[in-house]
Protein backbone atom coordinates (compact mmCIF):
# COMPACT_ATOMS: atom_id res chain seq x y z
CA UNK A 1 0.00 0.00 0.00
CA UNK A 2 1.95 3.41 -1.12
CA UNK A 3 0.99 6.27 0.81
CA UNK A 4 -1.85 8.12 0.11
CA UNK A 5 -1.67 11.08 -1.83
CA UNK A 6 -5.01 12.66 -2.33
CA UNK A 7 -5.67 15.65 0.41
CA UNK A 8 -8.12 13.90 2.10
CA UNK A 9 -6.47 11.15 2.20
CA UNK A 10 -3.57 12.84 3.74
CA UNK A 11 -5.55 15.32 6.14
CA UNK A 12 -7.20 11.78 7.24
CA UNK A 13 -4.77 10.38 8.27
CA UNK A 14 -2.74 13.76 9.79
CA UNK A 15 -5.79 13.93 11.82
CA UNK A 16 -5.40 10.66 12.87
CA UNK A 17 -1.64 11.17 13.77
CA UNK A 18 -1.90 13.84 16.14
CA UNK A 19 -0.96 14.03 19.42
CA UNK A 20 -0.18 16.28 22.43
CA UNK A 21 2.50 15.60 25.39
CA UNK A 22 1.36 15.51 28.66
CA UNK A 23 2.67 15.56 31.51
CA UNK A 24 0.08 14.40 34.46
CA UNK A 25 0.95 14.95 37.76
CA UNK A 26 -0.73 13.55 41.13
CA UNK A 27 -2.96 15.67 43.38
CA UNK A 28 -0.31 16.24 46.18
CA UNK A 29 -3.59 15.65 48.66
CA UNK A 30 -3.91 12.36 47.49
CA UNK A 31 -0.09 11.92 47.55
CA UNK A 32 1.86 9.80 50.26
CA UNK A 33 4.70 11.98 49.87
CA UNK A 34 3.14 15.19 48.96
CA UNK A 35 4.91 16.42 46.23
CA UNK A 36 7.43 13.65 45.39
CA UNK A 37 5.93 11.25 43.01
CA UNK A 38 6.87 11.33 39.32
CA UNK A 39 4.85 12.55 36.98
CA UNK A 40 3.02 10.56 34.16
CA UNK A 41 4.44 11.31 30.42
CA UNK A 42 2.63 10.45 27.11
CA UNK A 43 2.50 11.10 24.12
CA UNK A 44 -1.58 10.85 23.71
CA UNK A 45 -3.98 11.15 20.40
CA UNK A 46 -5.58 13.89 20.14
CA UNK A 47 -8.59 11.55 18.28
CA UNK A 48 -8.38 10.15 21.93
CA UNK A 49 -10.20 10.22 25.07
CA UNK A 50 -8.88 10.82 28.87
CA UNK A 51 -11.65 8.24 29.80
CA UNK A 52 -8.84 5.31 28.46
CA UNK A 53 -6.46 6.61 29.93
CA UNK A 54 -7.48 6.87 33.23
CA UNK A 55 -7.04 3.25 34.14
CA UNK A 56 -3.21 3.40 33.22
CA UNK A 57 -2.56 6.95 35.43
CA UNK A 58 -4.33 5.10 38.29
CA UNK A 59 -1.68 1.87 38.08
CA UNK A 60 1.03 4.68 37.39
CA UNK A 61 0.47 5.97 40.93
CA UNK A 62 -1.19 3.73 42.65
CA UNK A 63 1.84 3.10 44.94
CA UNK A 64 2.13 6.81 45.61
CA UNK A 65 -1.59 7.14 46.71
CA UNK A 66 -2.47 7.68 50.33
CA UNK A 67 -5.48 5.25 50.26
CA UNK A 68 -3.93 2.63 47.89
CA UNK A 69 -7.27 0.76 47.12
CA UNK A 70 -8.84 4.29 45.83
CA UNK A 71 -10.96 2.95 42.94
CA UNK A 72 -10.04 3.76 39.05
CA UNK A 73 -13.45 5.12 38.77
CA UNK A 74 -12.66 8.30 41.29
CA UNK A 75 -9.72 9.55 39.12
CA UNK A 76 -10.81 12.69 37.40
CA UNK A 77 -7.93 15.08 35.74
CA UNK A 78 -7.71 18.58 35.59
CA UNK A 79 -6.17 21.66 34.46
CA UNK A 80 -5.74 24.66 36.70
CA UNK A 81 -9.32 24.63 38.45
CA UNK A 82 -11.10 23.67 34.97
CA UNK A 83 -12.06 19.25 35.53
CA UNK A 84 -11.80 18.22 32.07
CA UNK A 85 -14.56 15.99 30.56
CA UNK A 86 -13.35 12.41 30.06
CA UNK A 87 -15.39 11.60 27.65
CA UNK A 88 -14.80 14.28 25.02
CA UNK A 89 -11.47 14.19 22.35
CA UNK A 90 -8.25 15.32 24.27
CA UNK A 91 -7.61 17.33 21.55
CA UNK A 92 -10.82 19.12 22.07
CA UNK A 93 -10.04 19.99 25.37
CA UNK A 94 -6.48 20.94 24.16
CA UNK A 95 -8.09 23.29 22.18
CA UNK A 96 -10.21 24.90 24.82
CA UNK A 97 -8.31 25.40 27.63
CA UNK A 98 -4.74 25.03 26.74
CA UNK A 99 -4.64 28.54 26.05
CA UNK A 100 -1.85 28.00 22.84
CA UNK A 101 -2.49 29.40 19.83
CA UNK A 102 -3.82 27.77 17.36
CA UNK A 103 -1.56 27.08 13.79
CA UNK A 104 -2.85 29.04 10.79
CA UNK A 105 -2.29 27.20 7.28
CA UNK A 106 1.23 26.78 6.61
CA UNK A 107 2.50 26.62 3.47
CA UNK A 108 3.32 24.09 1.26
CA UNK A 109 7.15 23.99 2.57
CA UNK A 110 6.58 24.28 5.83
CA UNK A 111 4.09 21.26 5.54
CA UNK A 112 5.51 18.11 7.45
CA UNK A 113 7.69 20.43 9.93
CA UNK A 114 8.05 19.27 13.53
CA UNK A 115 7.10 21.77 16.26
CA UNK A 116 8.36 21.43 19.63
CA UNK A 117 5.02 21.27 21.79
CA UNK A 118 5.71 22.46 25.19
CA UNK A 119 3.96 18.96 27.21
CA UNK A 120 0.27 20.32 28.55
CA UNK A 121 0.55 19.98 32.56
CA UNK A 122 -2.58 18.58 33.69
CA UNK A 123 -3.01 16.93 37.52
CA UNK A 124 -4.85 13.84 38.26
CA UNK A 125 -7.20 13.67 41.58
CA UNK A 126 -8.14 10.96 43.39
CA UNK A 127 -10.58 12.67 46.07
CA UNK A 128 -13.35 15.23 45.89
CA UNK A 129 -14.46 13.72 42.84
CA UNK A 130 -17.18 16.31 40.82
CA UNK A 131 -20.09 14.36 40.34
CA UNK A 132 -21.78 18.44 39.67
CA UNK A 133 -19.54 18.67 37.01
CA UNK A 134 -18.06 15.42 35.20
CA UNK A 135 -20.13 11.70 34.47
CA UNK A 136 -18.33 9.37 36.82
CA UNK A 137 -16.27 6.56 35.05
CA UNK A 138 -17.12 2.96 35.68
CA UNK A 139 -15.31 0.03 35.99
CA UNK A 140 -15.30 -1.34 32.51
CA UNK A 141 -15.77 1.93 30.71
CA UNK A 142 -19.20 0.87 29.58
CA UNK A 143 -20.09 4.48 30.32
CA UNK A 144 -17.50 5.90 27.78
CA UNK A 145 -18.33 3.43 25.32
CA UNK A 146 -22.12 3.99 25.86
CA UNK A 147 -21.78 8.37 25.45
CA UNK A 148 -19.37 7.23 22.29
CA UNK A 149 -22.11 5.16 20.71
CA UNK A 150 -25.09 7.71 21.17
CA UNK A 151 -22.61 10.49 19.61
CA UNK A 152 -22.18 7.66 16.62
CA UNK A 153 -25.88 7.22 16.13
CA UNK A 154 -26.94 10.53 16.25
CA UNK A 155 -23.87 11.58 13.78
CA UNK A 156 -25.05 8.96 11.48
CA UNK A 157 -29.07 9.89 12.47
CA UNK A 158 -27.61 13.74 10.81
CA UNK A 159 -25.88 12.93 8.22
CA UNK A 160 -28.36 10.13 6.47
CA UNK A 161 -31.36 12.66 7.74
CA UNK A 162 -34.08 10.09 7.39
CA UNK A 163 -36.29 8.73 9.96
CA UNK A 164 -35.27 5.32 9.46
CA UNK A 165 -33.99 3.48 12.18
CA UNK A 166 -30.12 4.44 12.85
CA UNK A 167 -27.76 2.12 12.86
CA UNK A 168 -27.27 0.39 9.65
CA UNK A 169 -23.92 -1.04 11.29
CA UNK A 170 -23.57 -5.04 12.52
CA UNK A 171 -22.85 -5.82 15.81
CA UNK A 172 -19.36 -6.73 14.66
CA UNK A 173 -19.11 -3.64 12.79
CA UNK A 174 -19.80 -1.38 15.86
CA UNK A 175 -17.48 -3.60 18.34
CA UNK A 176 -14.89 -3.26 15.88
CA UNK A 177 -15.00 1.03 15.96
CA UNK A 178 -14.78 0.73 19.48
CA UNK A 179 -12.18 -1.78 19.44
CA UNK A 180 -10.29 0.77 17.09
CA UNK A 181 -11.21 3.51 18.93
CA UNK A 182 -9.68 2.05 22.53
CA UNK A 183 -6.54 0.58 20.45
CA UNK A 184 -6.46 3.88 18.21
CA UNK A 185 -6.13 1.60 15.10
CA UNK A 186 -6.77 2.97 11.78
CA UNK A 187 -6.57 -0.25 10.16
CA UNK A 188 -9.71 -1.57 12.08
CA UNK A 189 -11.58 1.99 12.29
CA UNK A 190 -11.34 3.27 8.29
CA UNK A 191 -13.63 0.53 6.72
CA UNK A 192 -16.43 1.14 9.18
CA UNK A 193 -16.15 5.38 9.18
CA UNK A 194 -16.06 4.54 5.47
CA UNK A 195 -19.34 2.61 5.56
CA UNK A 196 -21.03 5.88 7.68
CA UNK A 197 -19.85 8.27 5.52
CA UNK A 198 -21.02 6.44 2.10
CA UNK A 199 -24.72 5.28 3.42
CA UNK A 200 -25.44 3.46 0.29
CA UNK A 201 -27.26 5.15 -2.40
CA UNK A 202 -28.18 8.37 0.00
CA UNK A 203 -26.62 11.66 -0.36
CA UNK A 204 -25.21 13.49 2.70
CA UNK A 205 -28.20 15.54 4.39
CA UNK A 206 -26.64 16.97 7.03
CA UNK A 207 -23.42 17.47 8.74
CA UNK A 208 -22.85 16.96 12.55
CA UNK A 209 -20.96 19.83 13.47
CA UNK A 210 -21.19 21.33 17.18
CA UNK A 211 -19.42 24.03 18.79
CA UNK A 212 -18.17 24.99 22.16
CA UNK A 213 -17.95 28.18 23.47
CA UNK A 214 -15.80 28.99 26.59
CA UNK A 215 -18.29 30.94 29.15
CA UNK A 216 -16.03 34.08 28.72
CA UNK A 217 -17.21 34.70 24.98
CA UNK A 218 -20.13 37.02 24.57
CA UNK A 219 -23.89 35.16 24.56
CA UNK A 220 -25.68 35.15 21.75
CA UNK A 221 -28.19 38.27 21.63
CA UNK A 222 -30.91 36.96 22.99
CA UNK A 223 -34.63 37.99 22.16
CA UNK A 224 -35.68 38.82 25.29
CA UNK A 225 -34.55 38.52 29.00
CA UNK A 226 -31.89 35.40 29.63
CA UNK A 227 -33.99 33.55 31.76
CA UNK A 228 -30.89 31.69 32.93
CA UNK A 229 -32.08 30.27 36.67
CA UNK A 230 -28.49 29.29 37.90
CA UNK A 231 -25.71 29.97 35.66
CA UNK A 232 -23.61 27.34 35.92
CA UNK A 233 -20.11 29.45 35.73
CA UNK A 234 -17.87 27.57 37.15
CA UNK A 235 -14.01 27.10 35.75
CA UNK A 236 -14.02 25.70 32.11
CA UNK A 237 -18.07 26.00 32.07
CA UNK A 238 -18.96 25.50 27.90
CA UNK A 239 -21.96 26.68 26.18
CA UNK A 240 -22.37 23.57 23.21
CA UNK A 241 -23.78 24.94 20.49
CA UNK A 242 -25.53 22.61 17.44
CA UNK A 243 -28.04 23.49 14.97
CA UNK A 244 -28.96 21.83 11.56
CA UNK A 245 -26.11 22.31 9.11
CA UNK A 246 -26.94 21.34 5.47
CA UNK A 247 -24.46 20.14 3.30
CA UNK A 248 -25.39 22.77 0.31
CA UNK A 249 -26.89 26.35 0.60
CA UNK A 250 -30.28 26.55 -1.25
CA UNK A 251 -28.34 28.14 -4.22
CA UNK A 252 -26.66 25.26 -4.66
CA UNK A 253 -23.46 26.62 -3.06
CA UNK A 254 -22.03 24.02 -0.87
CA UNK A 255 -22.01 24.82 3.21
CA UNK A 256 -18.33 26.26 4.24
CA UNK A 257 -17.31 27.24 8.02
CA UNK A 258 -18.23 30.49 7.05
CA UNK A 259 -21.66 29.83 6.07
CA UNK A 260 -22.29 27.74 8.78
CA UNK A 261 -21.23 29.72 11.60
CA UNK A 262 -22.86 33.16 9.84
CA UNK A 263 -26.02 31.23 10.36
CA UNK A 264 -25.51 29.57 13.74
CA UNK A 265 -23.71 32.40 15.66
CA UNK A 266 -23.93 35.39 13.56
CA UNK A 267 -23.09 37.83 16.54
CA UNK A 268 -19.63 36.07 16.99
CA UNK A 269 -19.43 35.51 12.93
CA UNK A 270 -21.09 38.11 11.35
CA UNK A 271 -19.24 37.71 7.90
CA UNK A 272 -19.25 34.38 6.14
CA UNK A 273 -15.72 35.34 4.41
CA UNK A 274 -13.51 37.25 7.34
CA UNK A 275 -12.93 37.07 10.37
CA UNK A 276 -13.95 39.47 12.59
CA UNK A 277 -14.59 38.38 16.21
CA UNK A 278 -13.66 34.89 16.68
CA UNK A 279 -12.20 32.02 15.00
CA UNK A 280 -12.92 28.33 14.67
CA UNK A 281 -10.59 25.61 15.94
CA UNK A 282 -10.50 22.16 15.11
CA UNK A 283 -7.41 19.98 15.81
CA UNK A 284 -5.45 22.58 16.83
CA UNK A 285 -5.57 24.71 13.47
CA UNK A 286 -7.84 27.77 12.71
CA UNK A 287 -10.05 26.73 10.22
CA UNK A 288 -10.47 28.60 6.90
CA UNK A 289 -13.87 30.38 6.40
CA UNK A 290 -13.99 28.82 3.18
CA UNK A 291 -13.41 25.28 3.83
CA UNK A 292 -16.12 22.71 3.04
CA UNK A 293 -18.05 21.41 5.98
CA UNK A 294 -18.49 18.03 4.54
CA UNK A 295 -15.30 18.03 2.94
CA UNK A 296 -13.89 18.30 6.69
CA UNK A 297 -16.71 15.98 7.83
CA UNK A 298 -15.06 13.28 5.53
CA UNK A 299 -11.34 14.02 6.10
CA UNK A 300 -11.25 15.23 9.60
CA UNK A 301 -14.17 14.40 11.79
CA UNK A 302 -13.29 13.10 15.21
CA UNK A 303 -13.63 9.31 16.37
CA UNK A 304 -17.16 9.43 16.31
CA UNK A 305 -18.33 11.28 13.66
CA UNK A 306 -18.83 14.94 14.56
CA UNK A 307 -16.52 17.94 13.59
CA UNK A 308 -16.17 19.39 17.31
CA UNK A 309 -15.00 23.08 16.81
CA UNK A 310 -13.43 24.96 19.48
CA UNK A 311 -14.84 28.67 19.17
CA UNK A 312 -11.94 30.82 20.32
CA UNK A 313 -12.28 34.84 20.67
CA UNK A 314 -9.88 36.98 19.10
CA UNK A 315 -7.63 38.68 21.28
CA UNK B 1 -34.11 24.77 4.52
CA UNK B 2 -37.68 24.46 5.62
CA UNK B 3 -37.47 20.82 6.89
CA UNK B 4 -40.93 18.61 6.91
CA UNK B 5 -42.12 18.10 10.59
CA UNK B 6 -44.51 15.72 10.57
CA UNK B 7 -45.61 13.48 13.08
CA UNK B 8 -43.62 11.76 14.53
CA UNK B 9 -41.13 14.61 14.83
CA UNK B 10 -42.34 18.07 15.89
CA UNK B 11 -40.94 21.47 14.92
CA UNK B 12 -39.19 24.13 16.81
CA UNK B 13 -42.49 26.09 16.78
CA UNK B 14 -45.03 23.47 17.70
CA UNK B 15 -42.67 22.32 20.31
CA UNK B 16 -42.29 25.86 21.83
CA UNK B 17 -46.31 26.12 21.51
CA UNK B 18 -46.90 22.86 23.16
CA UNK B 19 -44.48 23.78 26.02
CA UNK B 20 -46.56 26.95 26.64
CA UNK B 21 -49.65 25.39 26.03
CA UNK B 22 -48.86 22.56 28.98
CA UNK B 23 -47.48 24.94 31.57
CA UNK B 24 -50.54 26.95 31.15
CA UNK B 25 -52.91 24.42 31.85
CA UNK B 26 -51.07 22.90 34.64
CA UNK B 27 -51.07 26.74 36.04
CA UNK B 28 -54.82 27.10 35.88
CA UNK B 29 -55.96 23.09 37.60
CA UNK B 30 -52.29 22.51 39.82
CA UNK B 31 -54.60 22.40 42.67
CA UNK B 32 -56.45 19.36 41.29
CA UNK B 33 -52.90 17.04 41.62
CA UNK B 34 -50.33 16.50 43.30
CA UNK B 35 -48.21 14.62 40.82
CA UNK B 36 -45.76 17.87 39.90
CA UNK B 37 -44.60 20.42 41.86
CA UNK B 38 -44.11 22.86 38.80
CA UNK B 39 -44.25 23.02 34.92
CA UNK B 40 -42.19 26.20 33.58
CA UNK B 41 -41.37 27.22 30.27
CA UNK B 42 -37.75 27.67 30.64
CA UNK B 43 -35.29 29.46 27.84
CA UNK B 44 -31.21 28.89 28.18
CA UNK B 45 -29.07 30.34 25.43
CA UNK B 46 -31.87 31.46 23.55
CA UNK B 47 -33.33 27.49 23.01
CA UNK B 48 -36.94 27.17 25.22
CA UNK B 49 -37.55 23.66 27.09
CA UNK B 50 -39.73 23.01 29.30
CA UNK B 51 -39.38 22.24 33.17
CA UNK B 52 -41.11 19.65 35.38
CA UNK B 53 -40.72 19.41 38.44
CA UNK B 54 -41.97 16.52 40.94
CA UNK B 55 -40.74 15.50 44.60
CA UNK B 56 -38.86 12.35 45.21
CA UNK B 57 -40.29 9.62 46.30
CA UNK B 58 -38.91 6.13 46.84
CA UNK B 59 -40.05 3.26 45.82
CA UNK B 60 -38.98 0.78 48.74
CA UNK B 61 -39.71 3.50 51.76
CA UNK B 62 -43.29 4.49 50.73
CA UNK B 63 -45.23 2.51 53.04
CA UNK B 64 -47.78 -0.28 52.06
CA UNK B 65 -50.03 0.54 49.62
CA UNK B 66 -49.51 -0.47 45.86
CA UNK B 67 -46.87 1.95 45.03
CA UNK B 68 -44.05 -0.35 46.44
CA UNK B 69 -43.11 -2.69 43.39
CA UNK B 70 -41.43 -4.98 45.08
CA UNK B 71 -38.42 -7.39 43.19
CA UNK B 72 -39.46 -10.73 42.09
CA UNK B 73 -43.04 -10.00 41.66
CA UNK B 74 -44.14 -9.41 38.29
CA UNK B 75 -47.51 -10.09 37.61
CA UNK B 76 -48.90 -7.60 40.63
CA UNK B 77 -46.08 -4.81 39.44
CA UNK B 78 -47.90 -4.93 35.95
CA UNK B 79 -50.95 -3.53 36.56
CA UNK B 80 -50.22 -1.05 38.93
CA UNK B 81 -47.38 1.18 37.88
CA UNK B 82 -50.13 4.21 36.88
CA UNK B 83 -51.67 4.26 39.62
CA UNK B 84 -49.96 5.39 42.35
CA UNK B 85 -52.47 7.52 44.21
CA UNK B 86 -51.94 6.28 47.75
CA UNK B 87 -47.81 6.70 47.48
CA UNK B 88 -48.60 10.41 46.21
CA UNK B 89 -50.87 11.01 49.65
CA UNK B 90 -48.41 9.66 52.08
CA UNK B 91 -44.95 11.53 51.07
CA UNK B 92 -42.24 9.66 53.16
CA UNK B 93 -41.31 12.54 55.23
CA UNK B 94 -38.19 13.98 55.85
CA UNK B 95 -37.47 14.34 51.91
CA UNK B 96 -36.78 17.16 50.10
CA UNK B 97 -35.27 16.03 47.07
CA UNK B 98 -36.68 16.46 43.90
CA UNK B 99 -36.75 15.13 40.39
CA UNK B 100 -36.36 17.76 37.45
CA UNK B 101 -37.56 16.56 34.12
CA UNK B 102 -36.27 18.71 31.25
CA UNK B 103 -38.35 18.41 28.04
CA UNK B 104 -35.52 19.42 25.56
CA UNK B 105 -36.39 19.56 21.64
CA UNK B 106 -33.04 17.36 19.73
CA UNK B 107 -32.05 19.39 16.98
CA UNK B 108 -30.67 16.04 15.23
CA UNK B 109 -34.27 13.91 15.89
CA UNK B 110 -36.28 16.58 15.75
CA UNK B 111 -38.21 15.04 18.38
CA UNK B 112 -38.65 15.68 22.45
CA UNK B 113 -35.55 14.47 24.25
CA UNK B 114 -35.87 13.99 28.01
CA UNK B 115 -33.56 14.79 30.65
CA UNK B 116 -33.73 14.68 34.60
CA UNK B 117 -31.89 14.17 37.87
CA UNK B 118 -32.48 14.51 41.50
CA UNK B 119 -32.17 18.12 42.95
CA UNK B 120 -30.81 17.67 46.44
CA UNK B 121 -29.35 20.08 48.91
CA UNK B 122 -27.62 17.48 50.47
CA UNK B 123 -26.52 16.08 47.37
CA UNK B 124 -27.31 12.49 47.70
CA UNK B 125 -28.32 11.41 44.93
CA UNK B 126 -25.28 12.21 42.31
CA UNK B 127 -26.19 11.31 38.45
CA UNK B 128 -24.72 7.73 38.63
CA UNK B 129 -26.24 4.60 37.26
CA UNK B 130 -27.10 3.14 40.79
CA UNK B 131 -28.83 5.97 41.61
CA UNK B 132 -31.04 5.75 38.13
CA UNK B 133 -31.99 2.17 39.47
CA UNK B 134 -32.40 2.69 42.86
CA UNK B 135 -33.96 5.62 42.85
CA UNK B 136 -35.71 6.67 39.24
CA UNK B 137 -36.23 4.10 37.55
CA UNK B 138 -39.45 1.75 38.84
CA UNK B 139 -38.26 -1.55 39.73
CA UNK B 140 -40.83 -3.11 36.83
CA UNK B 141 -39.03 -0.97 34.11
CA UNK B 142 -35.73 -2.37 34.82
CA UNK B 143 -34.94 -5.38 32.79
CA UNK B 144 -36.82 -3.88 29.75
CA UNK B 145 -34.38 -0.51 30.57
CA UNK B 146 -31.09 -2.45 30.60
CA UNK B 147 -31.76 -4.59 27.67
CA UNK B 148 -31.04 -2.24 25.40
CA UNK B 149 -27.59 -0.81 23.93
CA UNK B 150 -24.54 -0.63 25.60
CA UNK B 151 -25.38 -0.35 29.24
CA UNK B 152 -29.21 0.43 28.71
CA UNK B 153 -31.53 2.84 27.44
CA UNK B 154 -31.31 5.31 29.91
CA UNK B 155 -27.95 6.18 30.99
CA UNK B 156 -25.98 9.60 32.38
CA UNK B 157 -24.83 12.29 29.64
CA UNK B 158 -24.10 16.13 29.63
CA UNK B 159 -27.52 17.93 29.60
CA UNK B 160 -27.09 20.04 26.22
CA UNK B 161 -28.11 23.24 27.47
CA UNK B 162 -26.04 23.13 30.80
CA UNK B 163 -23.15 20.99 30.07
CA UNK B 164 -23.38 18.87 33.72
CA UNK B 165 -24.14 14.96 33.76
CA UNK B 166 -27.86 14.33 33.55
CA UNK B 167 -29.48 11.18 33.04
CA UNK B 168 -31.65 10.90 30.09
CA UNK B 169 -33.40 8.41 27.91
CA UNK B 170 -32.04 7.60 24.55
CA UNK B 171 -33.54 9.68 21.66
CA UNK B 172 -33.07 6.77 19.05
CA UNK B 173 -36.02 4.85 19.54
CA UNK B 174 -38.75 7.68 20.21
CA UNK B 175 -39.63 7.74 16.78
CA UNK B 176 -40.92 4.20 17.16
CA UNK B 177 -42.43 4.38 20.29
CA UNK B 178 -44.74 7.49 19.43
CA UNK B 179 -45.53 5.84 16.18
CA UNK B 180 -46.97 3.24 18.07
CA UNK B 181 -48.84 5.00 20.66
CA UNK B 182 -50.02 7.33 17.98
CA UNK B 183 -54.10 7.32 17.52
CA UNK B 184 -55.85 8.23 14.07
CA UNK B 185 -56.37 11.49 14.56
CA UNK B 186 -54.58 14.58 14.22
CA UNK B 187 -53.10 15.90 17.22
CA UNK B 188 -52.51 19.74 18.09
CA UNK B 189 -49.00 20.29 20.03
CA UNK B 190 -49.92 20.04 23.59
CA UNK B 191 -51.83 16.60 22.66
CA UNK B 192 -48.51 15.20 21.03
CA UNK B 193 -46.50 16.36 23.86
CA UNK B 194 -49.15 14.60 26.41
CA UNK B 195 -48.97 11.51 24.03
CA UNK B 196 -45.16 11.37 24.36
CA UNK B 197 -44.98 11.95 28.56
CA UNK B 198 -47.38 9.30 28.31
CA UNK B 199 -45.21 7.21 25.93
CA UNK B 200 -41.90 8.09 27.17
CA UNK B 201 -41.51 9.48 30.69
CA UNK B 202 -43.35 6.25 32.80
CA UNK B 203 -40.42 4.32 33.46
CA UNK B 204 -38.83 7.12 35.24
CA UNK B 205 -42.05 8.19 36.90
CA UNK B 206 -42.96 11.19 34.62
CA UNK B 207 -46.73 10.59 34.32
CA UNK B 208 -49.27 13.12 33.08
CA UNK B 209 -51.68 13.76 36.04
CA UNK B 210 -54.88 12.56 35.40
CA UNK B 211 -56.47 15.81 36.16
CA UNK B 212 -54.58 17.60 33.33
CA UNK B 213 -55.17 14.37 31.30
CA UNK B 214 -58.83 14.79 31.54
CA UNK B 215 -58.58 18.81 30.54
Amino acid sequence: MSGPRDLPSRLRQNTWNGSIPLEIRLNPGDCRTYNESDPYLIQFPRLSYLGLLLPRIHAFFSSSLIFPDVLPTEAWVSYEDVPLKWHYPLGLLYDLYSGTDPAYAPDEEEEGRVVAVEPWKLMVNFSEYPVEHLVKLDADGKVLHDLFINNVKEADYLRNGTGRPVMSLSEKDSLQLWDSVKLHNFTLFNPINQKLLNPQGVALRHLPVKLYLPHAAPEESESGKAADTDKENHPGSLRVVQQLITTTLSSRQPQTIGTALNQILPSLFPSRRIVVLAQAVLHGAVLPLSASVEDLVRAASYLDGWLHIAVVMLA
Amino acid sequence: MAESTAFPLISKSDFEDACTELSALFAKHSTLQQEWLSVEVETRNGIKFLKIAKPLREFESAQGGDHVLRRGNGLEMEEEVEEDEEALANPPSGQNAVIEYDIILSPSYQVPVLYFNIKDPLFRYPPTMKTLYQHLVSPYFKPQAERVSVIGGITVTDHPLTNTPVFFIHPCQTVAVLEASRGIQELIPREYLMLWIGALGGCVGLHLPIALAEK
